[in-house]
């Protein structure tokens, strides 16, 4: 199996404090995997060192073979960051967001393709929010807004998907529908690497967990992860139907 | 047919590059929230005015250059993102505008002199500031408009920006470096402690009215235009320092948009609200799911209502079923 993350004996020290000692982290093609922890434990910190937004103090970190420092192929990259970042001081349309999506695909002083805008009314239908394309993303709901940033990312059509907490503060429906719209992504034998603080309607996708305690690997297997170790409540896996396409 | 003097002519070409300049290079300072950025380069320029008119080299020149170190200081401050950034930013500012003044002084030049290049002035553009106001304000306008998809990116989520490929540190550099040539270009028409109010005003009036991030760009270079040239007209005639003449226009041009702002939004939300008829139907199959904006369904737009394409064939929702459309 091809291994797309590598994160071997990583340890990041911001502003002297540890925050990730000696973890280590691999992800398969195809997988699901999510980090999970309480509050504090690292779980941000380890999603942005694969990444490479992280200051890495010791150890390695490939994606996709290549270790962090030469990785270039950010297009096969689709990173989804905490909701918080999703308005800012000028007002920008669910479209302009998403568009975002296509740059690590385009050249500066390139101007957007025929190709560029399709993918981006497409990843728009995806997340339902075609008839909101026009209006000002800081005018959406919370799960409305994390869903312009899953479709921001999904624009880019990454073999890799990134979400730091993607169910943060967010309904039951929109919790529901960014699981289809996932389940889709991975229907096509791609990798998601996702931090959770609740498993939710996404438990049943998530092939395998890591549990992060104070920047060290508490515990890492397949679900389900017995409770007292998890300090979350426990949920069980559903043989569900998996729907076949992008579009069921 | 009024025939305007020479240096009028240029005060008002003079007016419109700043105008032009000013929101363009403003709009991503607003969008990163540094809208007090162009304020601190303002300060630091006027040691660079200073240094020019001690050595009697064009303090344009000189300003450019010490304006666009000291927004580079101010961009690696911000780096670091420490607590500290804060103060030494203050320190930066204000030593700025001492070493200014200070300069100024042992040069014995007065202090109306300097009144012009902190307020503007509209009888003291020289033809060689125009050319070399025209040229800088050419570069940035080129590099505003042409980058503007990675100067978005990096200003609305470094985050998600760095993690797309895009050099981040070198846009926010570039930022940096636009503020400070910029700051210069409109030295001579709002001066420097009035330039940030036609970086930041514009954009605040223009995301009042617009919608995305392209039109608040391009709605805020117009008003800028507008604040900067009928500011200089003003000044011409009313004998006020052109700077402040701007900014009390651009100011007005905010108290105008920001009431039919509010009016905007209302009819737009109650436009979403509004609701007619309906057709002929058939069933469609049983459901497991309701079909809504986050079922992974892709709607279609349909009149009054969205259908959802499913398996080849659009279904609508009436009442607790789903029609085939």
């Amino acid at each position: 199996m091809t291994e797309v993350v590598d994160i071997d004996d990583v340890t990041v020290v911001l502003d002297d404090r540890v925050v990730l000692s000696d973890v280590d982290l691999h992800v398969s093609q195809g997988e699901v995997v999510a980090v999970l922890g309480p509050n504090g434990s690292g779980k941000s910190t380890l999603i942005r060192a694969a990444l490479g937004l992280a200051p890495v103090r010791q150890g390695d970190i490939r994606l996709f073979g290549t270790p962090i420092s030469q990785f270039r192929n950010w297009q096969r990259v689709g990173y989804v960051p905490q909701r918080s970042t999703a308005a800012s001081g000028v007002p920008a349309s669910v479209r302009e967001v998403v568009a975002a999506g296509r740059l690590a695909r385009r050249r500066p002083f390139q101007r957007a393709d025929a190709r560029d805008r399709e993918t981006v009314e497409q990843a728009i239908a995806l997340v339902g929010l075609t008839d909101r394309s026009d209006d000002r993303v800081d005018r959406l709901s919370g799960g409305q807004q994390q869903r312009v940033l899953v479709a921001r990312a999904a624009a880019g059509d990454p073999d890799l998907l990134v979400l730091d907490e993607p169910n943060a503060g967010i309904d039951q429906t929109s919790q529901e529908a960014f699981a289809r719209a996932l389940r889709t992504f991975v229907a096509s034998d791609r990798t998601v690497l996702l931090v959770l603080h609740q498993l939710g309607p996404l438990g049943p996708l998530v092939d395998r967990a890591v549990v992060l305690d104070a920047g060290r690997v508490l515990r890492e297997g397949p679900l389900p992860i017995p409770a007292d170790v998890t300090g979350m409540p426990q949920e069980h896996a559903h043989s569900e139907h998996r729907e076949t396409g992008l579009f069921g | 047919m009024i025939v305007l003097a020479d240096f009028m002519q240029r005060a008002l070409l003079a007016a419109l590059l700043t105008g032009l300049a000013a929101p363009a290079v403003g709009t991503y300072l607003v969008q990163r929230r540094l809208a007090l950025m162009g304020d601190g380069i303002g300060h630091v320029a006027l040691t660079g005015v200073a240094l020019g008119l001690l050595t009697g080299w064009a303090p344009v020149w000189t300003a450019v250059v010490v304006a666009t170190l000291g927004a580079v200081a101010i961009e690696l401050l911000r780096e670091h993102g420490r607590a500290s950034a804060d103060v030494a930013l203050a320190m930066l500012f204000y030593g700025g505008i001492a070493g200014g003044v200070l300069l100024v002084g042992l040069a014995g030049i007065s202090a109306a002199t300097l009144t012009t290049y902190l307020f503007g002035s509209v009888t003291t553009v020289s033809v060689g500031d125009l050319v070399l106001i025209a040229a800088l304000t050419v570069v940035v306008l080129v590099l505003c408009i042409g980058l503007r998809p990675q100067l978005f990116a990096v200003c609305q989520d470094e985050e998600f920006a760095r993690a797309a490929g895009i050099p981040v540190r070198v846009y926010s550099m570039l930022i940096a470096a636009m503020a400070a040539v910029t700051v210069v270009v409109a030295m001579r028409t709002v001066g420097l402690l009035m330039v940030s109010a036609l970086m930041v005003v514009p954009v605040a009036t223009a995301q009042q009215l617009a919608r995305g991030f392209r039109a608040t760009f391009s709605l805020a270079l117009l008003l800028g235009v507008a604040a900067s040239l009928t500011g200089v007209t003003l000044s011409y005639y009313v004998d006020v320092a052109p700077g402040a003449a701007i900014v009390v226009v651009a100011l007005f041009g905010f108290t105008l948009a920001w009431p039919a702002g509010s009016l905007l939004r209302r009819q737009r939300f109650a436009g979403q609200r509004a609701e007619t008829g309906r057709r002929g139907h058939v069933a469609a199959e049983e459901h497991v799911h309701e079909h809504d904006a986050e079922c992974g369904h892709p709607g279609v737009p349909h009149d009054d209502h969205v259908d959802y394409l499913h398996g080849g064939h659009l279904h609508a929702r009436h009442g607790r079923h789903y029609d085939e459309h």
